[in-house]
């Protein structure tokens, strides 16, 4: 099963809001996979298990070797449709 | 699930209106001198919450209504809860995950966590729904606490 990092600075709040927003998503459309939710030290342990970032913080540069999705869309809704078809489609593939 | 009851983090002495400020320095002191006052969080609450802002930026673009969620680590706050706040005049934050673009917010929910295990499951639902554009609004044109607090407990419910 793929794995769904999704990160904020602390890990509590704007994380778990949009990892909840996905989760519904990914019943909705009967796409199996995991999130992990955490705050910035767990992005740098967790990532190399991970098949996608979700991301909240402003883009580092670094190169994690995986895709890098923007979480805003999960806590706004704006735009949501694209971004979880983006995430689908990693996730799918 | 089981009911939770969204007055463990929500109190109507946290729901303000109109607030003025010229920049978001000055609001968020403004906002973390009430929290201060009240007993929520601790005196470096403020410079902390301010800190984290600048490097960790807030501001959502929500359709219609744009709001920021200013919050800071645990360790600042003595008693959870979550303050809701309407400008008098929109003060431009940073946009959360790009920290670049302004967000022109006028409304302010600032998150006080101090135990993330026991409140992250009413934090995240409470969450949900004031990012919803309509609640967004009718906080916007709401002028006193208690409707406030009605709106989001009916949504709780609902």
């Amino acid at each position: 099963m793929k794995k769904i990092l999704v990160a904020c600075a602390s890990g509590v709040a704007s994380s778990q809001t949009a990892a909840s927003k996905i989760e519904k998503l990914l019943k909705e459309r009967k796409i199996k996979a995991e999130l992990i939710v955490g705050d910035m030290k767990s992005l740098e342990r967790e990532i190399k298990y991970c098949d996608v970032y979700v991301t909240l913080t402003p883009y580092s540069k670094k190169d994690y070797g995986v895709p890098v999705i923007s979480g805003i869309p999960f806590l706004t809704g704006v735009g949501i449709e694209k971004a979880f078809e983006e995430l689908a489609g990693i996730l799918t593939k | 699930m089981a009911k939770t009851d969204i007055m463990d983090l929500l109190d109507e002495n946290l729901i303000l209106f109109h607030v003025a400020a010229n920049d978001s320095t000055e609001l968020l002191n403004k906002l973390s001198d009430v929290l201060i006052g009240r007993g929520y969080v601790k005196d470096t609450f403020a410079r902390k919450l301010i800190e984290r802002e600048k490097k960790y930026p807030t501001g959502l673009p929500t359709a219609g209504v744009q709001v920021a969620i200013p919050h800071t680590d645990s360790g600042q706050v003595l008693r959870g809860c979550i303050l809701i706040a309407t400008l008098e005049h929109p003060v431009a934050f940073k946009e959360m995950g790009n920290g670049v673009n302004d967000v022109n917010v006028q409304v302010v929910f600032m998150l006080a966590v101090n135990d993330p295990n026991s409140q992250i499951g009413l934090l995240k639902e409470l969450m949900g729904i004031m990012l919803e554009e309509s609640v967004i609004r009718s906080i916007l044109e709401a002028d006193d606490p208690a409707t406030v607090v009605e709106l989001l407990s009916s949504k709780m419910q609902g």
